[in-house]
């Protein structure tokens, strides 16, 4: 595999001496797409929400880029290349479509509120970027024609989208999906495995949560398997489809 | 799409232009000039409520800051307002710094109170220390605004003076909307968790949009001061912290008019009930019911909901 893009050594976060992360390590490569598999309270978003910033580890370090980004904010951890969508979409439901998309450049932006207030030449050309590069991304995720509607008001499935779209165009390094295909039908979860291979053909690297198991063995270059906070396996969807830890404790024992 | 937001400015600044043409009874352009003064805090505070989500009921506070330090350094220390107008402001956007940081931590109700609790403190401060603010009898004597030889001494003077700031701050205000800085600010009111995920600071927009607020707030008492002359802490108890809230959620929270159009509403309608003499409060009550229990989204909306209704109905009649 190629350089690598983010690491986590030795992570562990517990919730009131429940112990959710254990001695978690692994590497992920630039440009790659990971699946995180495993059953329910494994761990799987926890880890997501470790790596984005929601909340500190108890123990372990992750670095991005070469860089340790442990116990930093959540905004910093964004504007440092972390994009991430939420396992029960968490679009912005006093906006429009498009404006969610947009809120997604504010770290590339600058603006403040006095410049703002004043409208002077250089924030109005940023806010013309700012506005087509939104529609780029909301294109790419096929929700163009819906820019101008309000959020709420669009399909749960095209909200997810919307959150993918409003991620991608943080254009981090790494994008954290969880469970993105959740509620979408067959057709829908197949678009979205374009989709996402299109992604990584931007050289973005993907980290997902999903449980739809065609969708995860189709794209994924690895696959992590956790259970109870611990990693059981990492590997090619090929050679964990056959691991029979894997096969006892996730895909079901065989007879 | 929302429409160019520049034509309604330009219309309203016509009419603001053309009203004392129309309206010459000093009685009415006096009440023009409350809703312009209420305007300017309802302004401030619904980019606090209605934009970035979060409650204040304590802007009375801020307001009684503004009025009372202009009011203070020009009576006591015969400042000119050039310079007691820029410390009030400053003082209001200080105190909206120390007392932001802590509390806008807090989340719905308990950031409610503890705004509430600010404003109470501001407010028996005013009462207490007798010797800066005269107590309960207030600050008599403020001296009447004056650019070189000019004074504002007119209703019609004042009302011009106030609007224009008014019209200013309002694109002002707008522009914001419009922008990163607006969208990051009603990001933090759609979810915080998602706002932050973006690289929106949080904590730091909070702390930014309250004490813009609070700056609004602030010069709205330095225009009432300089032009009743005379403050008191009546003037700027819990029931006008509540007003304003009512005037901006009547209005249409989150909506730019909206504040704008709950200062009026508010002001003109007491004026008008006053005819229902001992009923006139009870009228007031289930005037304002009606309105929540109707107009969730305010009046404006409401209206705007009426004007694509009428809209449509003008088009499908001359279809057939």
């Amino acid at each position: 595999m190629s350089e690598t893009v983010l690491q986590a050594c030795n992570i562990r976060k517990e919730f009131g001496g429940i112990v959710a992360l254990d001695a978690l390590s692994f590497d992920i490569g630039r440009g790659s797409i990971t699946a995180i598999i495993g059953p329910n309270g494994a761990g799987k978003t926890t880890l997501i929400n470790v790596m984005s910033g929601l909340f500190p580890p108890e123990r372990g370090t992750i670095v991005l880029n070469g860089n340790a980004i442990t116990g930093r904010k959540s905004h910093d951890i964004s504007r440092l290349g972390i994009a991430r969508t939420f396992q029960t979409a968490q679009i912005f439901n006093n906006m429009t479509v498009l404006e969610n998309v947009m809120v997604g450049r504010h770290t590339k932006t600058t603006a403040g509120m006095f410049r703002a207030a004043l409208t002077l030449p250089g924030a109005r050309r940023e806010e013309k970027q700012i506005r087509e590069k939104a529609l780029h991304f909301l294109g790419m995720v096929g929700l163009r024609d819906a820019a101008g509607l309000p959020a709420a008001s669009i399909p749960i499935g095209n909200q997810r989208l919307l959150e993918i779209a409003r991620a991608l165009a943080v254009e981090p390094d790494v994008l954290l999906l969880d469970e993105p295909a959740a509620g979408l039908n067959t057709q829908e979860t197949r678009t979205l495995g374009e989709l996402i291979r299109t992604i990584k053909s931007l050289g973005m690297t993907v980290i997902i949560i999903e449980h739809d198991m065609e969708l995860v063995m189709d794209i994924s270059d690895m696959i992590m398997v956790l259970n109870f906070g611990q990693k059981i396996a990492w590997g090619r969807p090929a050679d964990i489809q056959s691991n029979p830890e894997v096969i006892a404790v996730y895909l079901g024992e065989e007879e | 799409m929302r429409l160019k937001p520049v034509l309604p400015i330009l219309f309203f600044s016509c009419a603001v232009l053309c009203g004392p043409f129309f309206i010459t009874s000093p009685y009415f352009l006096e009440i023009l000039i409350f809703i312009g003064i209420y305007s300017l805090i309802t302004l401030g505070l619904n980019l606090l409520m209605g934009f970035a989500g979060q409650i204040s009921l304590g802007h009375a506070a801020f307001y009684a800051i503004g009025a009372y330090s202009s009011a203070i350094l020009t009576t006591r220390y015969n400042m000119h307002f050039g310079i007691s107008i820029p410390i009030a402001l400053c003082m209001a956007a200080g105190i909206a710094y120390i007392v932001g940081v802590p509390s806008l931590r807090l989340k719905g109700h308990y950031l409610a109170m503890a705004t509430l609790a600010f404003g109470e403190i501001i407010h028996i401060c005013l009462n207490a220390a007798v010797d800066l603010t005269g107590g309960p009898s207030g600050i008599a004597g403020i001296p009447q605004m004056q650019v070189g030889q000019f004074v504002f001494d007119t209703e019609i003077k004042y009302y011009y003076l106030v609007w224009a700031i008014f019209i200013v701050l309002f694109i002002m205000t707008q522009n914001i909307i419009h922008s990163r800085v607006g969208r990051a600010l009603q990001s933090i009111h759609g979810s915080e968790t998602a706002a932050s995920a973006m690289g929106v600071n949080v904590a730091n927009y909070k702390v930014q949009v309250f004490m813009l607020s609070a700056v609004f707030a602030a010069l709205s008492g330095v225009l009432y001061a300089h032009y009743i002359t005379f403050i008191s802490p009546q003037t700027s108890d819990l029931m006008f912290s509540i007003r304003l809230v009512t005037m901006v959620v009547v209005g249409g929270m989150g909506h730019i008019w909206g504040g704008l159009l709950g200062a009026g509403i508010l002001t003109v309608l007491p004026e008008f009930l006053s005819i229902f003499e001992d009923y006139d409060m009870l009228i007031y009550g289930c005037i304002l019911l009606v309105m929540v229990m109707f107009l969730p989204g305010g009046v404006v909306r409401g209206a705007e909901v009426v004007y694509s209704k009428l809209i449509n109905l003008i088009r499908r009649s001359k279809g057939e």
